[in-house]
């Protein structure tokens, strides 16, 4: 999985439901969308250091993408390492001096021509992102 | 209150071991003793029970002493308050239910009691039978109500459910939960079932090789990290299969096999007979109900 360490910047809850912003380097924010509440979970705070976990298959590659996307998590990086093995392909990126790894079809990997050292951005919806407490 | 603070020298397959136990617990509590077999779980349910006797230590149970070797003091088993259920069903054959549940108790009381206990437990039906026309899951129910008979102090369960199917087993927690709410006995439970620890205690000890390795609620003690995701089981790597940059990963939950993918990161810290957290967000699930 892949576990970057992030500052939590704000928090919009709603119900059951909130949508936190946390800030993984200067100026970057990424955000997730957990079924958790400040009431009820002691280190949702603004202000808490947390782990953002989320799994590499969740983790979308794209080039020179363009137009609206409803996805806001969504950061350049440039590829360090891409291994192929039968139906998958791991993409290993680097991301303001983080690793993130993603898993896509090796078909997808083909199409988008991918090589070391590509600028590229990686995706990932806020519902596919999680929080742990240090 | 009893206050439990015990060590005794073990003689294992693996030579010398020494159990060490020391813990408060509160009137009316559920605990689970978790751990591997060998970890010395049944010899301190012995030991509360007055079965075997410590090398050295105290048991204070509501300001009673059962043991204590520097003054020593022993209390044998029948002047302890216990109730005690173990996974074989130590019933009386030739005995009734009805029999068996008021055999310890004075004659003056056993009517009430014992119609009291064959309704809460469901055994009205079945007072007269004799044991050996019994299912499993009834003989433990019976076993059950026979340890409540004297209100006892603190109940004592080895592995009671143990040998029984999956249905007659979750029928059984739940009734034990009844039964627990209802009379509040002191309750040490000894599994290997972690849904049943779970399920059933507030607080858990895990012992390994004599020693308590950890204790807390289940949730703090076995779900190692506070992961903010609401869909997540504990199981156990029964399998492992790669197949190209990932692995598919097959995880016992309860009676369950589920496959998750790892990365080869991931797989570098699993093997086969690891315990594992799985979380995987809520949003992700498809739920629909079953036919029927």
């Amino acid at each position: 999985m892949n576990s970057i360490p992030g500052t939590i910047a704000a928090i919009d809850t709603d119900g059951s439901l909130s949508l936190v912003d946390i800030d993984v380097a200067e100026g970057t924010t990424m955000t997730a969308l957990i079924v958790e509440t400040p009431e009820c979970c002691p280190w949702l705070r603004t202000g808490h250091t947390v782990q953002v976990v989320f799994k590499e298959t969740e983790v979308s590659i794209a080039r020179n993408l363009s137009g609206l996307i409803s996805l806001r998590n969504r950061f350049p990086a440039t590829v360090s390492n891409i291994r192929c093995s039968g139906m998958l392909a791991e993409i290993c990126l680097d991301f303001v001096g983080q690793q993130i790894i993603s898993i896509i079809t090796n078909r997808s990997a083909q199409r988008l021509q991918l090589k070391t050292g590509d600028q590229v951005e990686w995706l990932v919806k806020a519902n596919e992102v999680s929080l742990t407490a240090k | 209150m009893i206050e439990i603070n015990v060590t005794k020298r073990l003689h294992t397959a693996e030579g010398p071991m020494d159990l060490v136990f020391s813990a408060d617990v509160d009137q009316g509590e559920f605990i689970t003793l978790f751990g591997p077999s060998g970890a010395g779980k049944t010899t301190l349910l012995r030991m509360l029970a007055g079965l075997t006797t410590p090398d050295k230590g105290t048991i204070i149970v509501n300001d009673q002493r059962w043991f204590d070797s520097t003054r020593r003091v022993n209390q044998p088993p029948r002047q302890r308050s216990i109730g005690m259920v173990f996974q074989d069903y130590a019933l009386f054959p030739h005995l009734s239910v009805a029999e068996n549940i008021g055999l310890a108790l004075p004659r003056q009381k056993r009517r009430t009691v014992v119609n009291e206990l064959l309704n809460v437990a469901g055994l009205k039906e079945l007072a007269e039978r004799k044991p050996d026309k019994l299912s499993g899951g009834q003989r433990q129910r019976v076993a059950l109500a026979r340890a409540l008979a004297l209100k006892p102090a603190i109940l004592l369960l080895d592995e009671p459910l143990s040998a029984l199917d999956l249905n007659m087993r979750l029928n059984l927690q739940e009734e034990l939960l009844r039964l627990h709410r209802r009379y509040q006995p002191t309750t040490l439970l000894v599994s290997h079932d972690l849904s049943e620890v779970f399920r059933l205690s507030r607080h858990v000890f895990v012992l390994d090789k004599g020693k308590v390795t950890r204790s807390g609620s289940p949730a703090e003690v076995f779900s190692r990290s506070q992961i903010s995701n609401k869909f997540r089981f504990t199981g156990e790597v029964v399998h492992i299969e790669p197949s190209g940059v990932v692995g598919i990963v097959h995880v016992l939950v309860g009676q369950d096999v589920v496959q998750v993918i790892a990365s080869e990161q991931e797989l570098a810290t699993l093997t086969v007979g690891k315990r594992v957290l799985i979380a995987s967000k809520a949003f992700n699930p498809l739920i629909m109900p079953l036919a029927g």
